[in-house]
């Protein structure tokens, strides 16, 4: 009996072995959106400083067999068997994957005032300034599962006594849990309005109405960025587009290529790694949307993260162009070779997740 | 290289295998050695050669050591070995103490850690002291020396292997389907042990180092789990080792016996790290005279001993002072004999109280740590009792520190013995190391492993 058994261990110790040497290298895992590690060169020089066993280690872990299954594996034992409260830092809670945004990183949060603060001075003294946080899920989901989250209401004051020349928007009552994707760090655009109507609102202009506009699903299925990080089953979502006459008329322009696109990049959402790069192309230093059938002519810079590329088509309505910008892809210094900012609204539009890991804000 | 790592378990073990079970029994230690040498080069290319300097320096004495000249070669190798361990672990701990003390800026030799020093330069020491006391022969062939010395299951982090434990087997061993079922399964409960675990221990002491938001019940929380993560830690590598070398037909002498069981801290050092006290006492303290000596002799004896002890585990104060620290409470012990007189569950709780404290000291960075570590289990410096972030996760941690604390006692071992005797006994231990297996793969793809406490050794 023990032969037998020693057996069939070793075949199945055997069999992980040899699939581990002969599977050929995937180029990349999509529910990580992440190129794998692939078989380092041997050179004696690699082998003498160490650096080939590195990268074979690397190397050996992204491309072992059953990877995705062995990882969801590993999140089902550690989250539901060992009950711990989070795989990877992220948790469930009422069917979210959400991450565990805590503690307040107060240096983070001073580094992105100390950037705005700079920002303010070399180019916005004129402008009238609207500041508004977009909460992460965890906002509303951490506190009834029992999980920690950073104080929002100390970050919230932080900012604004950081930055007093702003005026600050609060949309933590425009928007709930269910706004957000599951799966996903971003919130979902056909759930918008409201947050967008406060917007709208501080910002003065026309508040987008949801019968203006026309939801179209996008047919590839959307596995958020926590589906990955989780590996917990979750099923996947679809991405939601909201459409009109007015934002088909629009031109997209990039900075970066010299070129122009439209509003969404529904080449980008068929094949980018990330789906969500449809709103607006994904990440991009500096877009400005030009929107012939605008109600003004009033002008709106935004600085923004990834949030922004869903939101601000919904604040385009009234004005002729609406500039993009995202200081982690674009150094602040170089803008004023490309933007003449006067007098121009001007929105800063940054989520909880960035404001607390604010190193790539330049 | 370490065990719980793909690379080990899914590319050098079957490799290994493959070819130590195909060559005729000649070639069986060459392929060991060959093999232990890419192990311990995988990790420290440039410190091989180091390794094969010992095996050559360590083989030659040995060699030599026969009539007149016995002692002359036992000093030269004794110099040899402790020298090489004095100058890679311990040299800038003594530069360091000295510029201290003295206010001098002598230059550290800042020189990397040869990982498993301290396990292969004392295997390496009782190898030649047991010839020089006529205990056992010398090796005559290199490949073999080789291979005690590189030994890969062993190498890193023990146990400490005497020469006179595996000589017979050295040279002529089989290996059973009896025993590739059982260091198959030791094996596993090891890296079980050693992945989900004490790894998962790790991560919480990591997050009480990194937490902003301390308290008296964080730190006691930190310094269990600590008493946790180093248990499973070790005594998985050794049950790994001892899996391994049944495997290849080796019976390595066991290094744990549920230590936290003791109901005093003497019968402690008689159940943790068994093989390095049972090194301590042959080949330091009965040298010393032992206790067969007088009481202030006697003291020196322990005291030394267990300074050593302390210094072995790492080139501190702290390390030293844990060593110490033990020295009162072993010397305590054996002149006041209330303990004795206490209830048992007085006597566990005593241990289990001064062993998690003597960790806490262990594990400090430096004295000025452990002084911060100590004043946070008592209160100090006005710290709250607890916090929201302490029970986040006392309550996350709440089901493993069950497991930890099961598998601490020999209740799991007991349960597997009982059902051993049954063919469906044997068929569950079957699921049971499928299950480890997998679960252990499943956690190093996910890429949460940690190094080995004990490689700093």
């Amino acid at each position: 009996m023990k032969k037998i058994c020693t057996v069939i261990l070793i075949a199945l110790w055997g069999t992980l072995a040899v699939l581990s040497w002969c599977l050929p290298a995937k180029d990349i895992s999509q529910s990580e959106r992440r190129p794998l590690a692939q078989r380092p060169e041997c050179s004696a020089e690699a082998l003498v400083s160490g650096e080939y066993m590195e990268d074979f280690e690397d190397y050996a872990l992204d491309q072992f067999p059953f990877r995705e299954g062995f990882r969801q594996l590993k999140a089902l034992f550690h989250y539901y068997a060992l009950g711990q409260k989070d795989n990877n830092g992220i948790y469930l809670a009422k069917g979210y994957a959400v991450k565990q945004e805590y503690p307040l990183n107060e240096a983070s949060v001073d580094h992105f005032l100390e950037r705005m603060n700079a920002l303010y001075e070399k180019y916005l003294t004129g402008c009238s300034v609207t500041m508004a946080i977009v909460p992460d899920k965890g906002c509303y989901l951490a506190q009834d599962s029992g999980q920690l989250q950073l104080s929002y209401d100390a970050l919230k004051t932080k900012i604004v006594q950081g930055m007093p020349w702003a005026d600050h928007v609060d949309l933590t009552d425009s928007l709930s849990y269910e706004d957000y994707y599951r799966t996903d760090t971003h919130w979902r655009q056909e759930r918008l309005i409201p947050a967008a109507e406060t917007l709208a609102e501080a910002l003065g202009v026309t508040a987008p109405r949801l019968e203006d506009y026309t939801q179209t699903a996008l047919a590839r299925p959307f596995y958020g960025v926590y589906y990955g990080q989780a590996a917990l089953p979750m099923a996947s979502e679809t991405l939601y587009l909201l459409e009109s006459e007015k934002l088909d008329a629009c031109r997209v322009y990039d900075w970066e290529t010299g070129k122009y696109g439209s509003i969404y990049d529904l080449e980008k959402g068929k094949n980018a790694r990330d789906p969500y790069d449809v709103y607006l192309s994904g990440a991009k230093g500096l877009l400005t949307i030009e929107n012939p059938n605008a109600g003004t002519d009033r002008e709106l810079i935004v600085f923004r993260d990834s949030f922004g590329s869903s939101m601000v088509p919904l604040l385009v309505g009234d004005y002729k162009t609406v500039t993009l910008v995202d200081v982690r892809y674009i150094r602040m210094e170089l803008l004023g070779q490309f933007l003449d900012i006067k007098d121009q609204d001007v929105l800063l539009l940054y989520s909880t997740l960035v404001l607390n890991q604010s190193k790539a804000i330049g | 290289m370490i065990f719980s790592s793909i690379p080990f378990l899914y590319y050098f073990l079957p490799a290994v295998m493959l070819l130590y079970f195909l060559v005729p029994k000649a070639l069986k230690n060459a392929v060991l050695l060959i093999f232990s040498l890419a192990f311990y080069g995988w990790g420290e290319p440039k410190l091989l050669l180091l390794m094969i300097f010992t095996i050559l320096a360590f083989y030659l004495c040995g060699r030599r050591m026969v009539g007149a000249h016995k002692k002359v070669w036992l000093i030269v190798s004794l110099v040899t070995g402790l020298g090489l361990l004095g100058v890679f672990k311990y040299a800038d701990f003594f530069i360091g103490s000295v510029n201290s003390l003295t206010g001098l800026s002598l230059p550290l030799l800042k020189l990397a850690l040869p990982v498993g020093i301290s396990f292969y330069t004392f295997q390496c020491i009782s190898y030649v002291v047991d010839i020089y006391r006529g205990t056992v022969p010398p090796q005559r062939n290199l490949i073999t020396f080789g291979a005690y010395v590189s030994l890969f299951p062993q190498l890193i982090a023990g146990p400490i292997v005497r020469y006179a434990d595996v000589a017979r087997e050295l040279e002529s061993r089989e290996s059973t389907w009896e025993d590739t079922f059982s260091g198959c399964r030791r094996f596993l409960v090891g890296l079980g042990k050693k992945v989900i675990l004490a790894d998962q221990f790790a991560l919480l002491i990591r997050l009480f180092r990194e937490s902003g938001e301390k308290s008296v019940l964080f730190y006691w929380v930190y310094a269990f789990a600590f008493l946790l993560n180093i248990y499973f830690d070790f005594s998985g590598y050794s049950d790994m080792a001892i899996g391994l070398g049944r495997i290849f037909g080796f019976h390595f002498i066991e290094n744990f016996d549920y230590p936290y069981l003791s109901k005093s801290v003497t019968e402690f050092w008689r159940r943790w790290h068994m093989s390095l006290g049972r090194w301590f006492r042959d080949y330091v303290y009965i040298p010393m005279g032992g206790n067969r000596v007088s009481r202030g002799r006697w003291v020196f004896n322990i005291l030394t001993v267990w300074m050593l002890t302390g210094a072995w585990h790492g080139a501190a104060w702290n390390f030293v002072l844990w060593g110490l620290v033990f020295a009162i409470l072993l010397m305590a012990e054996k002149w006041c004999k209330a303990l004795e007189k206490l209830p048992g569950f007085l006597r566990h709780g005593y241990v289990l109280l001064a062993v998690t404290l003597s960790f806490v000291l262990f594990n400090a960075d430096g004295l000025s740590g452990a002084a911060a570590d100590f004043a946070g289990l008592f209160g100090g410096g006005g710290l709250p009792l607890t916090t929201k972030v302490t029970w986040y996760y006392l309550r996350s941690y709440a089901l493993l520190f069950l497991l930890g604390i099961v598998g601490a006692t020999p209740l799991p071992r007991n349960l597997g013995l009982r059902l051993e005797k049954t063919r469906a006994g044997t068929a569950a231990s079957l699921v049971l190391m499928v299950f480890l297996l997998l679960i252990c793969t499943a956690y190093l793809v996910d890429g949460s492993f940690s190094p080995f406490l004990y490689f700093r050794f």
